[in-house]
């Protein structure tokens, strides 16, 4: 018997989860860095990009790495496998690479519509109102397919993930008509500053990812 | 509400992976249910009973939730 045989499912869970931290905390390394050379080659200035800005590119950044990784990893039975569900010991059957695909596909689509405006804008000042049509026409189409490639995913997901789904739209709604009514009644009575709906809409996201990470923890989604 | 799925499981000796595939969801469904985490809709409660081959008041037990 030879040391990997030896090796517990426990284990190797804890080894897929770690190695999967790693590759995220690479993966964000490796987008700062390429974010912060092309700041300073004059690629794109984020001078005057506000924090809704900033938090949309960081935003995008992630989405748009961690869906290529899932779209990578889709490739592999056993690395969808392990991707999905740390503790498995076998080979993900091929709906699982599908759904898995179509996830990082999601998320991918994601990470360019949220990094697209806000890049364009910075990229070319002023933006001639041809080449703004034709982002936003782009934005709509990526809008129109990711739509799709929700329904999906939700058609094939099983029920629990689709009960967490329905909870966590239904907390973010709670948690944001809360905070937006109370920070909208503070603008009106000029106690607070006005929000853009871009600034709304990176606040929603960021919202929409912290709830639905926190839901998938408590169901044993880690 | 608590159940008694992994006792059954356990008695066939399947693995929550085993159970997964056989009821056509995942296996952190499984283990979900198994620990509380999750009750089940009536279509997987009646989807459990019929693969056990008991009633579904033998195997999931609302009173003591």
């Amino acid at each position: 018997m030879n040391a990997t045989s030896t090796r517990t499912p426990l284990g190797r869970a804890n080894r897929t989860r770690l190695a999967m931290m790693a590759a995220g905390m690479v993966a964000g390394a490796l987008g700062a860095v390429v974010g912060i050379r092309a700041a300073e080659g004059g690629f794109i200035s984020l001078d005057g990009l506000g924090w809704s800005g900033h938090l949309g590119l960081w935003l995008a950044m992630v989405l748009f790495i961690s869906g290529l990784f899932c779209v990578a990893a889709s490739f592999s039975s056993r690395l969808t496998a392990r991707s999905l569900d740390p503790e498995s010991t076998g080979a993900a059957r091929p709906a699982q690479m599908t759904f898995y695909r179509l996830q990082g596909a999601v998320l991918v689509l994601a990470g360019l519509m949220m990094g697209a405006p806000v890049l364009a804008a910075q990229l070319v000042d002023p933006m001639p109102p041809e080449l703004a049509m034709a982002v936003m026409a782009a934005l709509v189409a990526a809008s129109i397919s990711q739509t799709a490639l929700n329904l999906s995913l939700w058609t094939r997901a099983d029920e629990m993930m689709r009960r967490m789904i329905s909870e966590v739209g239904a907390i973010c709604f709670w948690v944001l008509q809360a905070l937006f009514f109370l920070w909208a009644a503070a603008e009106v009575l000029g106690l607070a500053p006005a929000l853009s709906s871009w600034d709304l809409m990176t606040v929603l996201m960021t919202a929409y990812l912290c709830i639905s990470a926190g839901a998938a923890y408590a169901r044993g989604y880690h | 509400m608590k159940n008694r799925l992994k006792v059954l499981r356990a008695e066939r000796d399947w693995s929550q992976a085993d159970l997964a595939d056989r009821l056509e969801v995942s296996r952190q469904t499984i283990n979900a249910l198994e620990t509380g985490k999750y009750d089940p809709s009536l279509p997987l409660a009646f989807r459990i009973a019929r693969l056990f081959g008991q009633p579904i008041e033998s195997i999931f037990d609302d009173e003591a939730a």
